[in-house]
């Protein structure tokens, strides 16, 4: 038995991995992940110059200031006259002899600086907000006299917090990276290799040649060599991927203006480690047992595709709940979550990662992932046999388990 | 020809739902026979089959192999040709050829010569690499029954082998079969072509309402349902046999454009038939005693149904 599985494994690798198809697709995720890097780091630094040359650009202004903050002498600087008569103001603007009107209210820090403008389009209209907030903000400084308490008083200090969990330093986000990785692997290898999960029983029932291969290996084997061999697929195609990935951020970091990480600084909590790989080993093993069943029970990939989509909906949900995972795990939401099969993945990983996981938690969540998974890869391959022959059909799960269980009995079969 | 029994059915029964297909099928297959099992299209020909491999699990009785249900890993070589049949469409012919050799327990290197040795003697050696979607239908056949000879099975079950099959490749199965029997191997054929059958077959099994109808050696059966027929051709409408003295219990079997067969009763003299027709005022071109066909055997057993065979 153990040599078909292997045989299995050896012919669906190889038929996958020899498709050209198969590494275009597979590379093409990391190139567009670089281009769409490149794109965003080029529009970046054009909108900086394009902020700075804001900020910097001379406009013609009448303003009126009733706060009494405005420094006159900074406000022409910058380009403006003084116009109590708001009318004339607004005049002034609306027949152009002037880009804009600012007025100053009593209390700016209630009340908004209203500024009627001429129209140069969205995104260079926010030159007359960074002109007008630089003019009272070059006043205060002014008030104040002082640089230093100006700056204070502008943005703040900047802080560093060293926290502490005992007599131990917490790991905080050089912590809380490495065991995120499993949840993002999680989902790097289930979106991969969701069609192929799928296709894996499906394909031999498309093909007509269920019949012919179940008398040369049983349901069980054929099952479990095809879901190993998705895994070997998966590890290949996660090295391709992130291997242009890796050499770009080693050699064109500085080029394309990633952040530096060091990574001597990562904690590796032992705990977290074992629990994220044994939430993602769980989490594979339950989502690909359902889908492979899905494929069993359906009679084409078109068919399985609304059903298979439940699982993946499942995938995604827990994410609308991650900030209740980060200030409240023990919310109603988030412990069902924590506990239904096909969202506890998502769910244990990310809380894992937050470091908002008790160990009992975790225990429970583990076992139930991998019994539920046996259950499931259980019917998966016995809804495969007994689905051999219903080519074209959709089978009913209920009806499928009441034959299996007659038949068990003695009774009548289907 | 050794008469350990390979294939034994007891008692099967196979219901599906509150319909049943089989009900209390007995039959075994000798080691090295041809077996021909026939039946009107539904009768449950398939669901046996599919029992005995394990697809199926029988309601009631036992299915054995060699002794032993069926288990894919079992020591019996066995070839099997469904009725329903298809191959990896996107893959090539060789690796699917291969990789069913592998899993029939030969080695990778082995399983790629035999293929290649095949392809070659089949007449399409050089579609080894092509993608098997791209062949046409009988290509496809072709490898198909390569896929189903492999590694020299002891046993080969083929369910309407020659249905989709051209002359050509009906002609290649033919003699495949034929020299898988001189090997020794053990056949057991589904099929509707009744002069292959007649030829082959050491023994059949006719199917109808779950339950064998007739059962044994090809003569077996042709006595059983009355040995001797007569077929003659005749010009105008033959009158009818019940009217004619002389003819009691002769049965028209078939008459069609000018051709007749009749089933006499056992130990009827023919020529007294002849007489008595003649004697009616039916005009009779020719009249020749032969063995009762299986043909018209199968005709007269699934009547009407047969005729949409």
């Amino acid at each position: 038995m153990a040599g078909n599985v292997r045989t299995v494994v050896a012919f669906e690798v190889a038929r996958t991995l020899s498709k050209p198809r198969f590494w275009v697709v597979t590379l093409l995720i990391p190139v567009l992940i670089a281009a769409i890097i490149g794109l965003e780091t080029w529009s970046n630094s054009s909108t900086q110059s394009s902020a700075a040359e804001q900020a910097n650009a001379k406009i013609a202004f009448e303003y009126s200031d009733a706060s009494g903050v405005v420094v006159p002498g900074i406000a022409t600087a910058a380009g403006g006259t003084v116009q109590a008569d708001a009318a004339k103001g607004l005049a002034d603007v609306q027949s152009g002899a002037v880009d804009a009107f600012i007025q100053y209210p009593a209390d700016p820090t209630k009340q908004p600086v209203t500024i009627a403008a001429k129209d140069l389009g969205l995104f260079a209209n926010q030159r007359y907000d960074a002109v007008a907030n630089a003019v009272l903000t070059a006043s205060a400084a002014q008030a104040i006299g002082d640089p230093s308490l100006a700056a204070l008083a502008a943005g703040g200090a900047t802080t560093q917090t060293t926290a502490y969990d005992g007599d131990r330093v917490a790991p905080g986000l050089a912590g809380l990276i490495p065991p995120a990785l499993y949840l993002l692997l999680f989902y790097l290898v289930l979106v991969l290799l969701y069609q192929q999960m799928l296709a894996a029983t499906l394909e031999e029932k498309e093909n007509r040649v269920t019949e012919m291969i179940l008398t040369t290996i049983t349901a069980r084997s054929l099952v479990a060599g095809k879901i190993v061999s998705i895994f070997i697929v998966g590890i290949v195609q996660m090295l391709v991927f992130a291997t242009p990935i890796a050499l770009g951020y080693a050699f064109l970091r500085d080029q394309l203006s990633l952040p530096s990480l060091d990574l001597s600084a990562l904690v590796f909590d032992p705990w977290r480690m074992t629990v994220g790989a044994l939430v993602l080993v769980g989490g594979f093993a339950l989502f690909t047992g359902s889908l492979v069943a899905v494929g069993a029970l359906m009679p084409s990939v078109k068919d399985a595709g609304p059903v298979s989509a439940v699982f993946m909906v499942a995938m995604f949900v827990p994410l609308y709940t991650i900030t209740m995972i980060l200030s409240n795990p023990s919310a109603p939401i988030v412990r069902v979550f924590t506990f239904f099969p096909w969202t506890a993945p998502v769910t244990v990983l990310a809380r894992n990662a937050l470091s908002s996981l008790d160990a009992t938690t975790a225990i429970i969540v583990i076992v139930e992932l991998f019994v539920v998974a046996a259950i499931v890869l259980w019917l998966a391959v016995r809804f495969f046999q007994y689905g051999a022959v219903e080519y074209g059909r959709k089978l009913d799960p209920r009806v499928a388990l009441r034959s299996m269980r007659a038949q068990r009995t003695g009774g009548a079969a289907r | 020809m050794s008469s350990a029994a390979v294939v034994e059915v007891e008692h099967f029964r196979m219901a599906f739902g509150a319909t049943t297909v089989i009900d209390d099928l007995s039959f075994d297959i000798r080691r090295g026979e041809t077996f021909g099992f026939l039946g009107s299209n539904g009768s449950g020909k398939t669901t046996t089959i599919r029992a005995l491999l394990g697809i199926y699990e029988p309601t009631a009785g036992r299915l054995l192999i060699d002794g032993r249900p069926f288990r894919p890993e079992a020591s019996t070589r066995l070839g099997y040709l469904p009725e329903e049949r298809g191959l990896y469409r996107k893959e090539s012919v060789l690796d699917t050829m291969v990789y069913f050799g592998r899993l029939k327990g030969m080695n990778a290197a082995a399983a790629r010569a035999w293929c290649l040795a095949y392809l070659e003697r089949v007449g399409i050696p050089g579609l080894a690499k092509t993608r098997l979607d791209k062949l046409s239908g009988g290509q496809q056949q072709k490898v198909q029954l390569g896929v189903t000879v492999m590694n020299e099975p002891e046993l080969l079950i083929l369910d309407e082998p020659t249905k989709g099959f051209d002359p050509v490749n009906r002609r290649l199965l033919m003699d495949i079969i034929e020299e898988q029997r001189r090997a020794g191997a053990t056949v057991m054929m589904v099929t509707h072509q009744m002069e292959e059958v007649e030829r082959l077959c050491d023994r059949v099994l006719l199917l109808k309402d779950g339950k064998a109808r007739a059962y044994g050696t090809v003569a077996e059966v042709q006595e059983a349902f009355g040995g001797t027929t007569i077929r003659l051709r005749h010009e105008g409408v033959l009158p009818d046999l019940a009217t004619i003295a002389g003819l009691a219990g002769t049965r028209l079997v078939a008459d069609r454009d000018g051709e007749a067969e009749l089933a006499p009763p056992a130990g009827a003299d023919a020529s007294s038939i002849l007489a008595a027709l003649v004697g009616a005022g039916a005009r009779i071109a020719s009249f020749t005693p032969v063995r009762r066909s299986l043909d018209s055997i199968f005709i007269e057993v699934y009547g009407e149904q047969a005729g949409e065979q």
